[in-house]
């Protein structure tokens, strides 16, 4: 009997073998080099420094934090209007109905979120598919250029986004107790009265992860920014990898890495405070 | 130039999978036939090489050390057979892991390696390069004078040109209302959100110091936020920036005007002969990929032979046309089809070229921030 308890732990041994080889030691790793100097070749030299950071409070830099906390803002702003209202409708279908919409929105997971971005390139390009549209309703004269503008980043990251705040309404939805919607009714309550009182309010703990679950991802989706902004915007998730693949700056591109990990963190802090749950609804 | 390769990876790539499923079928086909087929095949490559003149039987082995894609098949498996020498064809993404490899294996393992002019002269500096042996490799005098006498080998003892990257504009004459003749062209008003360019930044903040009469290596970190300012003015111009087939954008007309790596230009001529090519009145941005052969190379002997016979005049126009660069090899060119000589000879009246090198940290510094302020006015 003693002998069985004592070999328990080794129950755990994979777990934390995992965590500790692909989580805190690369996470150390881009710390640890987010302190070191570039070397003038390849690689980078032993010395310590806090230039890296001191790198970033150049203002273009803080700019470009700022442009990325704006159009996450922006998407996210969208995506709730859109997302909350599908999520919401989706949880008070039938069963057979609720089941079909839940494969069609998982469907477009089976393809690479890379290659549904070009799909959108044959939407939004001159002649593409909107313009011939616009044009056959004789809504525009002249192709409109909409590729490679900051409605069709807007667009694309909506779009990549949008299921994660779906789910997360829908699953908070699904679980929620009708019987208190009931019960405000029959108080007298009018319907939008109670939904604001009672089902958001129930609803919030989904409807928030939601919104961290799109706010994080929109500030680092840099493959958006290049598909369909045509590199013109520049994003945190741009900078860091220009750093590291161009400039081949790996020791700011860490930095860089580490700050926005440092913001993400806080938005999870933050959630906590707000929700009083701890674990985000919705996808666990 | 390191992207401009990758991109032409990602196509070579692709034609080296077809490559391997043809070869999967045949042997699929053949499998039971095999030991006979082979026999067969060693006769054929004797007789061949009985015919050829030149050919004299090495042997053995040769290690190429380049990126992925550099020759058409053809021109390999012909020298594996006019030379009894099997190629092991090896593989790096940037020219950095080039070195460090080199390094590691002391200048052997490798017996040919092609590479950017840059880490040529790290090379050469750290004495991982041997001299080319020019008794033997007796079609060096092959190479384009042009090319010669460069910043990386000045006495051109270690290493022989394979191509020259030079970035060029491109723009369609239908849809550009003016004559563009250089860099300065690219700031004018009528291009309006009409303007593709890579996204290489010291290529593009290169431009910039061109038409302000600097070089493309300035150090002088005031100039330098100079050129940043004036960069920023390009921004309403810019339509998009792109690494990857940046050509296709001026051949679907999504813009009207490019500045694209060499390669690119020739994919994008030979889909719209009507675009025009500028070779910029400022003065030419420069890179050349040159092969040498490393310190300890395994079998110098297939080596020698191997960078002899890829200067052949027909042998390396043939791996011109395959890559697209800037053709290197004068008595190459009049191999080349009408339509590749118009696109990779360089023109005679082309203003001089300058190599793009490393500048310093201090210099990198500010490039880096400069382009990153730049893309912040795209939007």
């Amino acid at each position: 009997m003693k002998r069985r308890r004592s070999r328990a732990w080794l129950l755990v041994v994979p777990f934390y073998f995992y965590t500790i080889v692909f989580v805190i030691l690369p996470l150390a790793y881009m710390v640890l080099l987010s302190f070191l100097q570039r070397a003038e070749i390849w690689g980078v030299t032993k010395e310590v420094t806090w230039d890296n950071y001191k790198n970033i409070l150049e203002p273009i830099y803080l700019h470009t934090f700022a442009e990325s906390l704006k159009l996450a803002l922006i998407c996210t702003a969208l995506i709730a209007l859109l997302g909350y209202p599908f999520g919401y409708f989706m949880a008070k279908l039938s069963k057979k109905w609720k089941s079909r919409v839940m494969i069609l929105l998982m469907i477009p997971f089976w393809t690479s979120a890379l290659i549904r971005m070009y799909g959108w390139i044959i939407i939004f390009r001159s002649n593409g598919l909107l313009d011939r549209l616009f044009m056959a309703i004789h809504l525009t004269e002249k192709p409109l250029r909409l590729l490679y503008t900051y409605p069709a980043v807007v667009v694309g990251m909506v779009y990549a986004l949008l299921p994660f705040m779906i789910l997360s309404v829908y699953s908070s939805v699904e679980k929620m107790d009708w019987s208190l919607v009931d019960a405000a009714r029959d108080l007298g309550a009018s319907p939008v009265y109670t939904f604001f009182t009672v089902t958001l309010k129930l609803t919030m703990p989904g409807f928030l992860s939601g919104i961290v679950l799109t706010f994080i991802p929109s500030m680092g989706l840099f493959f958006v920014a290049d598909i369909l902004g045509g590199n013109k915007i520049v994003l945190v998730g741009n900078l860091i990898q220009e750093q590291l693949m161009k400039a081949r700056n790996w020791p700011f591109a860490a930095a860089l890495s580490v700050v926005l990990m440092i913001l993400t963190s806080l938005m999870l802090l933050l959630y906590r405070k707000v929700a009083g749950v701890k674990e985000l609804e919705g996808l666990f | 130039m390191e992207v401009e390769f990758r991109v032409k990876n990602l196509k070579k790539g692709k034609q080296g999978v077809w490559f391997l499923a043809a070869v999967f079928m045949v042997f699929g086909l053949t499998g039971c036939g095999e030991k006979q087929e082979e026999s067969s095949f060693a006769g054929d490559l004797e007789e061949k090489v009985i015919s050829e003149e030149q050919g004299e039987k090495i042997g053995g082995e040769l290690n190429l050390f380049t990126w992925d894609g550099m020759f058409p098949q053809e021109v390999l498996s012909e020298f594996e057979e006019e030379y009894g020498v099997r190629i092991h064809y090896a593989n790096f993404d940037y020219d950095e892991d080039m070195l460090a490899k080199l390094e590691t294996a002391k200048g052997g393992e490798y017996d040919v390696v092609i590479a950017d002019d840059y880490i040529i002269e790290l090379a050469i500096q750290e004495g991982l390069v041997q001299k080319l042996d020019k008794e033997k490799i007796l079609n060096l005098e092959n190479v384009d004078q042009a090319f010669l006498g460069q910043f990386y080998d000045p006495a051109d003892e270690y290493s022989v040109p394979y191509g020259a990257g030079i970035p060029l504009i491109v723009y369609d004459p239908e849809l550009v209302g003016i004559e563009i003749t250089g860099y300065e062209d690219l700031w004018n008003p009528v291009l309006e959100d009409n303007l593709a360019l890579i996204g290489n930044y010291r290529v593009i903040n290169g431009m910039v110091l061109k038409t302000m009469g600097k070089s493309f290596n300035e150090t002088d970190l005031e100039v330098l936020e100079e050129a940043g300012e004036k960069l920023k003015e390009l921004a309403p111009n810019v339509r998009l920036i792109s690494d990857s087939n940046t050509q296709d954008y001026l051949i679907s007309g999504e813009a009207a005007a490019g500045f694209l790596y060499t390669s690119q230009v020739t994919l994008a001529l030979s889909a719209r002969p009507d675009l025009k090519v500028v070779y910029p009145k400022e003065g030419l941005g420069f890179g050349i990929m040159a092969m040498f052969m490393p310190s300890q190379a395994p079998h110098e002997e297939a080596g020698k032979a191997f960078i002899d016979f890829i200067l052949r005049p027909e042998v390396s126009a043939r791996c011109f046309e395959y890559i697209g660069y800037v053709c290197t090899n004068r008595e190459a060119v009049p191999y080349l089809s009408e339509e590749m000589q118009k696109n990779l000879a360089l023109p005679k009246e082309a203003a001089d070229g300058e190599f793009i090198m490393e500048v310093g940290s201090a210099a990198n510094e500010v490039h880096e921030r400069i382009w990153t302020e730049f893309k912040a006015e795209l939007d």
